[in-house]
């Protein structure tokens, strides 16, 4: 490029400071929100692979048992009689200091050092390394930590601290610290096996035998798979490791989708400020034609301005988002921890792949945006150029083109869905389809709806009104892209509004009908205290008890929420069926081996009631008939549950962790809640509530995992309020003129700033109605399409009218702020100086 | 003899105004005092830069001098604040520009109906005025057209019709046919001086041709900001 032609281009921006400002604001925005989004998930997903690879070391296999764990016996026939030496048995669980939770690692110091190396690395030397072995096994309660982790909780080397396992209180020590150099043994607990057995209640039990096997050494693994007796198994420890992670995978993707939402919204941004400044310069693009600049070359420059502009804004919302991806990341992990699984993760690792990403997205967006407008202007013929209605004559002239088109791309969004299946990344594919689509019809739309609605403004508030409502439609080659803006981050504000207000009504109901126990005790990991069950079941005023039992079977495609119940009787109307008659189920499901599987789990399995599962037992595989699907909406809902005498049937477990109490009438539920805790106090930490106790708290942790859902939404509100405020203050700057002429026939400035008012909020309004439709139908596909793929639940869909006011009511509100200060600047304009002659 | 004052429509005394250029002051008017009597034609000469739409913005009051006083229909609007010169204007004023500035987003009727409603006149009176009005420009069966499809002759005529759709006391017209063609700029002249006159209103035109010149009453020159001879 010419460097006078350079110089102008520059010298052009920074005489327009507020106008380069929106413009970069809007793809900072954008890329600071990709990029934030991407590093928390980023971070999160790689503190908890860290912490896997921490905790799993060498092992390349893990031997595990059922629900109740490994005989100690099977570890120590593997290693003397089938003479494995790369073996370490582990005993693993969760423990509770202060209002901490951590993970219990309980090692054989002895067989470590085939496997894992962090156990030593705090003595330093060998003879601290066995000194510390030493200690280990002859002190009691003796722990080991990272040294981030002890100074965190405060505790020095040699300090006693209190924590609980399994429901009891237990005194630990801690005996040394080590240095956490990989930063994935945040949340570690180390202690000997045998105290770890004595917290965790696993006494002559094992969690799991890890296992080193060389890499192709299929005959290691095929004697060792035969060393193992029924109901131990040999599973890789990076499938282990990769099917846990797999249950966030979907919220992350649901993430990354908002994310690009925000996008989205800041594209079109993006589109308006570029667009805006090339349309403010027609007339030095009729001039520089004149002269004889060539179409290319206009097209570089415009092109080379909106990459500048893009690269500088970019750098900012890359530093931006990783300031953003801290604030986020602590929602985030907050949000994997109270769904999925416990993540140690305090700093945003930065990975140069995403800011790459953000950077990228941001500079292409700025390309994008500018070369509508980029081609536009430079297909002007010289004269034409210094014409601002041959612009609108053309907007108006391409509009229903480019409806036709949006029409097809919903066409085609609705035809993806159809085919792709189960595929959830096809499915927000189609998402973004149709929201592109509906963006297409809008500008036409609201042209026609602002057309029509300016003779009843006129009716109602004069003139002035039908000026601000008709001017959206004269103007629409710029009152479009607002309106789309507002309406594409709105629509996204009430689909996810209706999805999360349907969600919460499907789980509020579900909560009340399967929450049939009047009061509920159990502990979070572990087993009840058999003789304390008893106990309760005796209070005064308990009628009738249920018992469950939850644990994780593990096979190789992931792993499975078993549930043994033992109903009281008449609490079957406590679990929904789905797919088949309660007469036929409940028989079958206590007589024999049948069981129920989940929505979600027979979603994914491609089951229903009729056919058969087979599933893990300590006796080996065993085949089930699927009696029927339950309705359920826990966080790890893909579940099958079988009646307590099946379970006992195929399981040496005899642990119960939740106790329902059926009360008699007139008891009071809080009076029993207090008994239980008098009885319970000094032999077992119970979690005791009522089922209405129950339900408030189950909704409080349902509405804080929309709380990230909630902050990324604001964010493309945000950008959109940008667009409008840019778009009002362009509308304004190019009808100067025209709101001069107004001031001159004797409009007061009042009147002119409450016109320049009345349309920004017209463009709310316009938007907000358009964005009422896109918002049902974003819902409707998340809620049928998104959710079902993602976490296999079905939601009955419910469309509260107050959302959908409250969102237009707002949209109007949000314009109406952007127009504040183009209204004051409209109103404050000197119509002298605008009516200068050219 | 009549009285002075009650015979003077517009009255401008010791007028100056300045713009700012950077680090230097332009001055655009320079002590300018002249009176124009009710029902008189006068048209203001010069080149450009001289200062004939500074002068015609100050009497319209949408600007304010710096010093001097501009009397108009008996109301001194020099000393009036932002709105009440935007009220005396929307009542007394009517302004015609030479790039016609209709509101493009309203048709012909609607762009004299802007004015009316701005007065406050009843919708039956405005829709009288307007129909009278278009006959009179020749524009009866144009009232439903955009602007943009009007030519530069009808687009004008369409703002001398706004311009005194509201019976103004005191017509401005900054170069009205500036924009125009020979043929279409004598007869929208015709038009603009047979309305006014018919009217009994007083205009103050500011032109640099001898033609437009030519049909007022008076031609006072305006040269460096400061009036030639006796105005």
């Amino acid at each position: 490029m010419m460097a006078v032609t350079w110089r102008a281009s520059i010298s052009y921006m920074l005489r327009h400071p507020w106008q380069l400002l929106l413009a970069m604001l809007g793809v900072g925005i954008g890329v600071a929100v990709i990029v934030a989004v991407d590093l928390a998930n980023a971070s999160s997903r790689k503190a908890f692979l860290l912490s896997m690879d921490a905790v799993t070391g060498e092992a390349t296999h893990q031997v595990i048992g059922g629900p109740r764990g490994l005989d100690e016996s099977i570890y120590a026939d593997l290693r003397v009689e089938h003479g494995f030496r790369a073996i370490a048995p582990v005993v693993e669980g969760t423990v509770i200091t202060g209002e901490v939770s951590l993970q219990l690692l309980g090692v054989d110091l002895f067989a470590e050092s085939e496997i894992r190396t962090f156990t030593g690395q705090g003595g330093g030397d060998e003879s601290g390394t066995e000194s510390l072995f030493r200690e280990f096994l002859t002190s009691p309660g003796s722990v080991t930590m990272s040294r981030r982790l002890a100074g965190e909780l405060d505790i020095k080397k040699g300090d006693r601290f209190m924590l609980v396992a399994d429901g009891r209180e237990q005194q630990a020590v801690l005996l040394d610290t080590f240095v956490d150099q990989s930063g994935g043994l945040g949340k570690l607990l180390i202690a000997d096996i045998a105290t770890a057995q004595e917290w965790l209640g696993k006494a002559g039990l094992l969690s799991r035998i890890d296992v080193r096997i060389a890499d192709g050494d299929d005959e290691t693994l095929s004697a060792l798979e035969s060393a193992l007796p029924d109901g131990a198994r040999a599973l890789t420890a990076a499938g282990r490791t990769r099917a846990t992670a797999e249950m966030s995978k979907a919220f992350m993707t649901n993430l990354t989708a908002m994310s690009l939402l925000a996008l989205l919204v800041g594209l079109f941004l993006i589109f308006n400020s570029i667009s805006f400044s090339v349309l403010q310069r027609r007339n030095l693009i009729g001039v520089l034609r004149g002269l004889g600049m060539t179409r290319k070359q206009l097209f570089a420059i415009i092109l080379a301005e909106a990459g500048l502009l893009g690269i500088v804004a970019s750098v900012l919302g890359v530093a931006l988002g990783i300031l953003l991806g801290e604030q986020l990341l602590a929602l985030v992990s907050r949000s994997i921890n109270d769904l999925y699984f416990r993540l140690s993760v305090t700093n945003v690792s930065v990975d140069p792949a995403s800011l790459i990403k953000g950077f990228v997205a941001g500079v292409g967006a700025a390309l994008l945006a500018a070369a509508v407008p980029a081609l536009e202007a430079t297909s002007y013929q010289p004269r034409l150029a210094l014409a601002r209605s041959t612009l609108e004559q053309r907007t108006r002239r391409v509009l229903p083109y480019v409806t036709m088109g949006g029409i097809l791309v919903m066409i085609a969004a609705i035809m993806l869905l159809a085919v792709s299946g189960r595929n959830l990344v096809a499915g927000l594919a189609a998402v973004f389809l149709l929201i592109l689509g509906f963006s297409s019809c809008v500008p036409y739309a609201a042209g026609h709806a602002s057309r029509w609605l300016a003779p009843f403004a006129h009716r109602i508030a004069g003139m002035p009104a039908r000026l601000a409502i008709g001017g959206i439609a004269s103007g629409l080659s710029r009152t479009g892209v607002a309106v789309v803006a507002l309406a594409v981050a709105l629509s996204a504000t009430i689909g996810v509004s209706v999805m999360v207000d349907s969600f919460r009504g499907s789980v509020n109901q579900w909560l009340e009908q399967s929450l049939q126990a009047d009061v509920y005790a159990g502990v979070q990991r572990g087993a009840m205290d058999a003789d304390l069950v008893e106990a309760l079941s005796r209070i005064e005023g308990v009628e009738a008890t249920s018992t469950s039992r939850r644990s994780w079977i593990e096979q190789p495609g992931g792993r499975t929420q078993l549930i043994a119940v033992r109903m009281a009787p008449g609490s079957y109307a406590g679990t929904e069926l789905l797919d088949a008659e309660p007469r036929d189920v409940w028989p079958a499901w206590e007589g024999r081996d049948a069981v129920l599987v989940s929505e979600p789990y027979a979603y994914y399995n491609g089951l229903a009631a009729g056919d058969t599962v087979t599933l893990p037992t300590d006796f080996g595989p065993q085949s089930f008939d699927v009696a029927a699907t339950f309705q359920s909406y826990e966080v790890n809902a893909s579940a099958v549950m079988m009646s307590r005498a099946t379970y006992d049937r195929h399981y040496r477990d005899d642990g119960i962790d939740t106790l329902g109490l059926y009360l008699a009438d007139g008891v009071r539920a809080d009076d029993v809640v207090a008994k239980v805790k008098d009885l319970s106090a000094g032999r077992q930490q119970l979690r005791v509530d009522s089922n209405a106790r129950i339900r408030e708290l189950s909704l409080e942790i349902f509405d804080q995992t929309f709380v990230i859902t909630n902050v990324l939404y604001w964010l493309a509100m945000g950008v959109a309020f940008i667009g409008i405020l840019s778009a009002m203050l362009a509308l304004q700057l190019e009808r100067a003129r025209e709101l001069a002429t107004l001031r001159a026939l004797g409009m007061t400035p009042g009147q002119v700033g409450g016109m320049v008012a009345l349309q920004s909020g017209g463009i709310g309004l316009l938007s907000g109605l358009a964005a009422v439709p896109l918002g049902i139908v974003m819902a409707y596909v998340l809620i049928k399409v998104i959710n079902r793929r993602a976490f296999g639940w079905q939601i009955d869909m419910t469309v509260a009218p107050d959302i959908l006011v409250v969102s237009v009511a707002f949209a109007v509100l949000t314009a109406l702020l952007a127009g504040i200060y183009p209204a004051y600047r409209a109103a404050q304009s000197e119509p002298a100086a605008a009516m200068r002659e050219e | 003899m009549m009285n002075v004052k009650e015979t003077t429509e517009i009255s401008v005394r010791g007028l100056g105004r300045q713009f700012r250029e950077g680090e230097r002051q332009h001055v655009v008017l320079d002590d300018v005092s002249l009176d124009v009597r009710r029902g008189e034609t006068v048209a203001l000469r010069g080149r450009s830069g001289s200062g004939k739409s500074t002068l015609l913005n100050l009497v319209g009051g949408i600007d304010t001098p710096d010093t001097g006083r501009v009397v108009v229909a008996n109301v001194d609007i020099t000393g009036l604040n932002e709105t009440e010169r935007t009220l005396f204007r929307r009542r007394h004023i009517g302004f015609v520009y030479q790039s016609f500035n209709l509101v493009p987003t309203l048709n012909v009727a609607d762009n004299i109906r802007l004015v009316l409603e701005l007065n406050d006149v009843a919708a039956a009176e405005a829709q009288a005025r307007i129909d009278s009005l278009l006959d009179a420009v020749g524009l009866a069966d144009r009232a439903e057209s955009y602007p943009d499809v009007l030519s530069g002759g009808e687009q004008q005529r369409v703002a001398i019709a706004r311009a005194l759709s509201h019976q103004p006391a005191v017509l401005l017209a900054d170069e009205p046919t500036g924009n125009l063609d020979d043929a279409t700029a004598e007869s929208v002249l015709d038009l603009l001086d047979k309305l006014v006159r018919k009217t009994g209103g007083t205009m103050l035109i500011a032109t640099h041709s001898a033609t437009v010149a030519s049909t007022c009453d008076r031609v006072i020159e305006l040269h460096n900001g400061k009036l030639d001879g006796r105005a």
